[in-house]
């Protein structure tokens, strides 16, 4: 396309730097990936005597000892499930209000729009007190339900501001039509908007999933016993307390990055697209 | 299935013609505006509850002298001891020391992106991959920098290799702060090239062709047509940098050095969770995020007022 005409510009013997410059920045963010994972493969006295070799003893002994003594699997599970959850229920309150603020006349839509848009601005510090204070009121402290209420109401926000941009690409034509056949709420929504805005909401549910997976704070305080704790602030609490085992914590490190890094292998389309709704705001 | 909808759709349209078919259409419409409200309630209650709401409640809670438990209403007690708190004067110049990141962040963001601008072989894969640290998290990034940076971490066995006595990089607040704005860089720039891209790609291909033209070489683009053609996007992403090292540096700070050593890596924004958790006054802790709020909110007026002034001349 256009870009395409002015790179062509640079002659091909010009391009070379480039390329290894690319690749240059590339091999900074590739290789310690690579490093913490071969670290996390073998035995501690084996990374201390040669740390940038390969292992001369290859071993999953960090990743049982982990399962096993500091209950990560547990941890894994029990964040695979709040995240689950909690993605879950904002697409749901999303794709609702989503498609009402984008095809309804909802009274005030401007000031619910604003609302929205507004929320967004609040730093997360600002927020630990007084929600902290809250959910200990209604004894939601130390419960799932409590963290996945608050994660639900901070990852609405974005989501319902998403949605309503990506339903209006919806043709308006369809959905009037579909609505003189008879079709309500439910029924367009279900046949017509949801399948129109499947890339829309596959983009958004994959960057709520990250959101939630590695969120640090609420889930610090909310779920104070370190042996309910989800994976994320239990992977900061071995890296506190095992500095000199290197391989030991590399391990927790794979186990932590190895879901996003599979979501984002799978699904890096719909990442990207999601990049350029952060732009265009 | 679309298609048979579709083509009947004009015709009922206009039959709504006569004071019967007006009051059926209002009636239909307020249907419609109940509908409407219904499907945004649930997510809007969550949102004015456990979000706005908050924020009216931190505003009380910084005027009180509180455990939790029982409010004793102080004005502006809390504020004042603010001001003349030792911590928070150097935890605020902690912050500003954190700035360091912003020009590092955006200076490597921009020749990132001027490189993938050139769509040479493989720049989506690039692309990918510099987004790769985006999707970590915060824990994640600072235990491995913690990690390569410790006493036993790759660095000091590198340098051991080249017989340097290890360095403690977490003992020392300078070199600790470094650390973290290295952390900062290294997972930051990725998206923001991208951000710089789509910037880039944008601007009319046209000027760059005249410009051609008239025999600018490629150093000469950069410089004189790029950059100046981004500053919308460039202002956007210094916004993004720098309200990013007021109110999201918690996770570095927690993972990494705890705040240490004394108070010398500690962020407002963990020192409003230190205040909270481990102080008998939440409402010095409230106040603190009060002000942190309010510092961000006038900030992000001041430089919306100054990057839409460049815009316009």
């Amino acid at each position: 396309m256009a870009a395409e005409q002015v790179s062509t510009r640079l002659t091909r013997r010009g391009r070379w730097p480039i390329f290894i410059g690319l690749c240059v920045v590339a091999a900074t963010i590739i290789y310690p990936l690579f490093f913490v994972t071969l670290t996390s493969l073998r035995p501690n006295a084996d990374y201390l005597q040669d740390p940038f070799g390969l292992p001369a003893i290859w071993t999953l002994d960090n990743y049982t000892t982990l399962s096993r003594v500091y209950g990560v699997g547990d941890a894994f599970v029990r964040s695979l499930a709040v995240t689950g959850v909690t993605v879950s229920i904002v697409l749901l309150l999303a794709i609702f209000a989503g498609y009402g603020l984008a095809r309804y006349p909802v009274p005030g839509r401007r000031v619910i729009t604003s609302v929205f848009v507004s929320v967004m601005l609040i730093p997360g510090p600002v927020l630990i007190i007084p929600i902290y204070l809250m959910l200990s009121r209604m004894d939601l402290v130390a419960t799932y339900p409590g963290l996945i209420l608050v994660y639900v109401a901070t990852g609405l926000p974005f989501s319902v501001f998403f949605l309503t941009l990506s339903f209006r690409g919806v043709p308006v034509e369809v959905i009037e039509a579909a609505r003189i056949d008879g079709a309500g709420f439910f029924r367009t929504l279900g046949s017509i908007v949801v399948p129109m805005g499947l890339s829309g909401l596959a983009t958004l549910a994959v960057l709520q999933f990250l959101g939630v997976w590695n969120e640090l704070i609420f889930a610090i305080i909310l779920i104070p016993d370190q042996a309910d704790r989800l994976l994320t602030p239990t992977l900061a609490n071995i890296g506190e307390r095992f500095v000199t085992d290197q391989p030991l914590v590399s391990a927790g490190l794979a186990i932590t990055a190895s879901v996003p890094l599979l979501l984002l292998a799978v699904a890096s389309r719909y990442i990207m697209q999601g990049l350029q709704v952060g732009v265009s705001r | 299935m679309t298609a048979p909808t579709t083509r009947r759709a004009p015709a009922p349209a206009p039959a709504a013609a006569g004071a019967r078919g007006a009051a059926r259409l209002s009636v239909a419409s307020r249907r419609q505006r109940l509908i409407g409200l219904a499907a945004v309630l649930p997510a809007l209650v969550m949102v004015v509850g456990f979000m706005a709401f908050p924020v009216a409640y931190a505003l009380y809670i910084s005027f009180t002298k509180t455990n939790g438990l029982t409010f004793a209403w102080v004005g502006l007690a809390n504020y004042t001891a603010l001001l003349s708190d030792p911590v928070v004067h150097q935890v605020f110049g902690n912050n500003l020391k954190f700035l360091v990141s912003v020009p590092l962040v955006i200076f490597s963001a921009l020749i990132v992106s001027v490189l993938l601008f050139e769509r040479v072989r493989g720049w989506r894969l690039f692309r990918v991959v510099f987004f790769l640290p985006n999707v970590l998290s915060v824990a994640v990034i600072g235990l491995m920098f913690r990690n390569a940076f410790g006493y036993y971490g790759g660095v000091n066995q590198a340098l051991g290799l080249l017989g340097v006595e290890p360095v403690q990089f977490f003992t020392d607040g300078t070199l600790a702060i470094s650390v973290i704005v290295l952390a900062l860089v290294w997972s930051g720039f990725g998206y923001q090239s991208l951000l710089l891209l789509a910037g880039l790609t944008s601007i009319d291909p046209a000027v760059f062709e005249a410009a051609a033209l008239d025999g600018a070489g490629w150093w000469k683009r950069l410089w004189h047509i790029t950059i100046p053609n981004i500053r919308r996007v460039l202002g956007f992403v210094f916004i993004i940098n720098v309200l990013y090292t007021f109110t999201s540096l918690f996770g570095f700070v927690y993972v990494m050095t705890a705040g240490g050593p004394g108070f010398d890596t500690t962020t407002i924004d963990y020192l409003v969770y230190l205040r909270a958790f481990s102080s008998t006054n939440l409402g010095s802790g409230a106040a603190l995020a009060v002000v942190l709020f309010l510092f961000i909110g006038v900030l992000t007026l001041v430089q919306n007022r100054v990057f839409r002034l460049q815009e316009e001349d």
